[in-house]
C-alpha cells in the first residue's frame, strides 16, 4: 500500500463522504415528501391535452399513494415480468451490437484499408438517430423481437466501434515494435498489448453504450406494444394518464439503468485490475 | 504524404457507391415488395416531392415507369396535404437541437464546472446527479407534459435534460482532471478565485468540453426525433412516422422511402453540425500543442 497523498485536494474520507451523500439523497426525499402533501389538494386534478381534459391526475402523488401502486405492480407480478422481458431485450441487443461494433472496430483500427472502407458507414450511422430507424426496421424485420433487439444492437454498434477503434488506435507503436524486435508474433502482440491497451477505451464505450440501449428500449417498445415490458408500461401509465404508475416505471428504469452502469464498472474494475499497479 | 487522404477517399467513395449501387439492382429485382425495400428511383421520387412541397404535374407520356404516377404512397400524400416539407422539417428539428444546446450546455457545464471544482459540492450533488442521469429523457416525456400541456415545452424540456446530462461529465473531468499542478501553479504565484477561473480552469478543460459537446451534439439530435416522433406535429421524427405513432401508439404505418429520406437528411444535418463543431474545436483549442 503506497502512503496516501496529502495535497490540499485529499478532501474528507468515504465516512464523510457516503454520510453527505445520504444527506442529499434523503433531504430530496423529504422535500418530495413535503411538496406532495402541499401539493394535495391544491395541485389541479384536471388537465387539458390540447384536445381533451384528463380527470383525476395526481400530478405530485404522495408516498402512500406510490406505495400503494408498486405493491399492486409487484403483486401482480406486472413489475417483476415487465422488468425480465425488457432487461432481456437490452442485454440480446446489448450482446449482439456490443460483439459486432468491438469486432468491427478492432478491424478498422487495425486495418487502414477496412478503416477507409467503414468510415462513411459509420459516419453514416453515427448522425442516424437509432430512433429513427425504428419504423423501416418494422417493415424488415416485423413486429416481433427481432426489430426491437437489432435496434438496440444498432445504437449500442455504433458507439463500440468508435470505441474499439480508438482504443486499437491509442496503443503507441512503440509497444508493438518492441514485441516485434523481441520476436513477438502479431497474434500474441494483439492478445497482450493490442486487447489490453484497448480494453479501457471498450469499456468506456461499452458504458454508453449501455445507457443508448435503454433509452433505445423505451421506444422500441412501442412497436407491436404489449404487456408485460416497461416502455410499454409507461405509455399506458402515460395514456390513462396513471401518474403513479409512471413514476414508478421511471424509477425502475432509472434503477435498472442504475444497476446496470455499476454492474459494468465493476466488471470493468475487475478486468482491468492489472492496470492499478501502475498507477 | 498525398496519398494517404486520396486513397481514403477514394475507398470511402468506392464502399459508399457500391453498397447504392448493391441496393438499387437489388430493389429493382423483384426480389421484394415495392412497400418494403423502395427502389432507389422512388426514394429519389419522394425526397423530390418533399421538397417540392406539392405534388408533381400529372406523368407526361414520356415517363420511364409508366403507369407510376410519381410517388403515390400514402404517407407522402398525407404530409403533403398537410404542408410539411422536407426542409421545413429539418429547420423545425434543427432549431429544437439548436435549443436544446443553447439551454443545456450552459446549464450541464454550471454543474460539472462546480462538482469538478467544489469537494463539497461534488459529495453533494454527485449522488442525485447520478440519479437523474439514469432515467432516460424520452422516458419522462409523459410525465412533463402533465405539468406543462401539450405544447413546445414538453417537447424541448427532454432535450435540455439530455444534453445537460451529458455535458456535465466533460465539464467534471476536465476541471478535476487537470487541475492539480496548474491550480497549485496558479495559486502559488498568487491568483485568486475568478482569476483562476477564467485564466486557468476554463481553458484547461477546453478540450474536453468541446469533446464533450460534440457528443451533446449527436444525444441532442437523437432525443429531438425520438421526442418527435413520440408527441410532436411537426419536425422530422413526425415526418418519418407520418404522425402515426402517438396517434395510433400500437402500428406504423410509414412508407420506407420516406423514411430513408428523412434518416438520409439526419444524418447529413448530424453530420453538418458535428463538423462545425470540429472546426469550431481545432479553431479554439489551437494552443494546445
Amino acid at each position: 500500500m503506497p502512503p496516501k497523498k496529502d495535497n490540499f485536494f485529499s478532501g474528507p474520507g468515504i465516512r464523510t463522504r457516503t454520510a453527505r451523500a445520504l444527506l442529499s439523497v434523503g433531504a430530496l426525499a423529504v422535500v418530495y415528501g413535503i411538496a406532495s402533501e402541499i401539493g394535495r389538494g391544491r395541485l389541479p386534478d384536471r388537465i387539458w391535452l390540447g384536445t381533451h381534459y384528463v380527470e383525476n391526475v395526481q400530478l405530485l402523488p404522495p408516498y402512500p399513494s406510490l406505495a400503494e401502486e408498486t405493491t399492486f405492480l409487484l403483486e401482480s407480478g406486472i413489475l417483476t415480468s415487465s422488468i425480465a422481458v425488457s432487461a432481456g431485450r437490452v442485454l440480446l441487443g446489448f450482446l449482439l451490437g456490443g460483439a459486432f461494433g468491438i469486432l468491427l472496430g478492432i478491424a478498422t483500427g487495425r486495418a487502414t484499408r477496412a478503416e477507409y472502407l467503414a468510415d462513411p458507414w459509420v459516419t453514416f450511422f453515427r448522425f442516424t438517430p437509432a430512433l429513427a430507424l425504428l419504423p423501416l426496421f418494422v417493415l424488415w424485420f416485423g413486429y416481433g423481437e427481432g426489430s426491437k433487439v437489432l435496434l438496440i444492437a444498432t445504437s449500442v454498434a455504433v458507439v463500440t466501434i468508435l470505441g474499439a477503434h480508438q482504443g486499437v488506435r491509442s496503443v503507441p507503436r512503440v509497444y508493438l515494435d518492441a514485441a516485434a524486435a523481441l520476436g513477438a508474433s502479431p497474434g500474441l502482440a494483439f492478445r497482450k498489448i493490442v486487447l489490453p491497451a484497448a480494453l479501457p477505451h471498450i469499456f468506456a464505450s461499452l458504458r454508453i453504450g449501455l445507457g443508448l440501449a435503454w433509452v433505445t428500449i423505451v421506444v422500441a417498445e412501442l412497436i407491436d406494444a404489449r404487456m408485460p415490458s416497461l416502455g410499454y408500461l409507461l405509455t399506458l401509465a402515460g395514456a390513462y394518464p396513471r401518474v403513479p404508475t409512471m413514476v414508478v416505471g421511471i424509477a425502475t428504469i432509472g434503477a435498472l439503468v442504475l444497476a446496470f452502469d455499476l454492474l459494468a464498472l465493476w466488471v470493468h474494475a475487475r478486468a482491468t485490475r492489472w492496470m492499478r499497479r501502475t498507477a | 504524404m498525398r496519398r494517404v487522404p486520396t486513397q481514403r477517399f477514394v475507398l470511402g467513395f468506392a464502399s459508399l457507391a457500391a453498397m447504392v449501387l448493391a441496393y438499387t439492382v437489388l430493389s429493382n429485382a423483384h426480389l421484394f415488395r415495392p412497400e418494403v425495400v423502395p427502389p432507389t428511383q422512388e426514394i429519389a421520387v419522394a425526397f423530390t416531392e418533399l421538397v417540392v412541397g406539392a405534388r408533381p404535374p400529372p406523368v407526361t407520356e414520356g415517363d420511364m415507369h409508366a403507369g407510376h404516377h410519381g410517388h403515390s404512397s400514402a404517407h407522402v400524400g398525407t404530409l403533403l396535404q398537410q404542408g410539411v416539407t422536407l426542409q421545413d422539417s429539418l429547420a423545425i428539428t434543427a432549431a429544437r437541437v439548436l435549443f436544446g444546446l443553447a439551454a443545456g450546455v450552459p446549464l450541464g457545464v454550471l454543474l460539472g464546472v462546480l462538482m469538478g471544482w467544489s469537494r463539497r459540492a461534488d459529495d453533494y450533488l454527485h449522488p442525485i446527479y447520478v440519479l437523474l442521469r439514469s432515467v432516460p429523457p424520452l422516458a419522462l416525456i409523459t410525465y412533463v407534459m402533465l405539468w406543462l400541456g401539450h405544447g413546445e415545452a414538453h417537447r424541448l424540456i427532454p432535450i435540455v435534460y439530455a444534453v445537460a446530462a451529458t455535458m456535465v461529465i466533460p465539464a467534471y473531468h476536465g476541471v478535476r482532471d487537470v487541475l492539480v499542478t496548474y491550480v497549485v501553479a496558479a495559486r502559488s504565484l498568487g491568483a485568486r478565485r475568478w482569476l483562476l477561473v477564467r485564466k486557468v480552469l476554463l481553458p484547461a478543460a477546453g478540450p474536453a468540453l468541446l469533446a464533450g459537446l460534440r457528443y451533446a451534439v449527436a444525444i441532442a439530435w437523437m432525443t429531438a426525433v425520438g421526442a418527435e416522433m413520440l408527441m410532436s406535429e411537426n419536425g422530422m421524427g413526425n415526418l418519418i412516422v407520418g404522425g402515426g405513432l402517438w396517434a395510433s401508439r400500437t402500428q406504423t404505418k410509414a412508407d420506407p422511402a420516406v423514411v430513408i429520406v428523412g434518416i438520409v437528411t439526419l444524418a447529413a444535418a448530424g453530420w453538418a453540425m458535428d463538423a462545425l463543431a470540429r472546426s469550431a474545436t481545432a479553431r479554439l483549442t489551437r494552443w494546445v500543442r
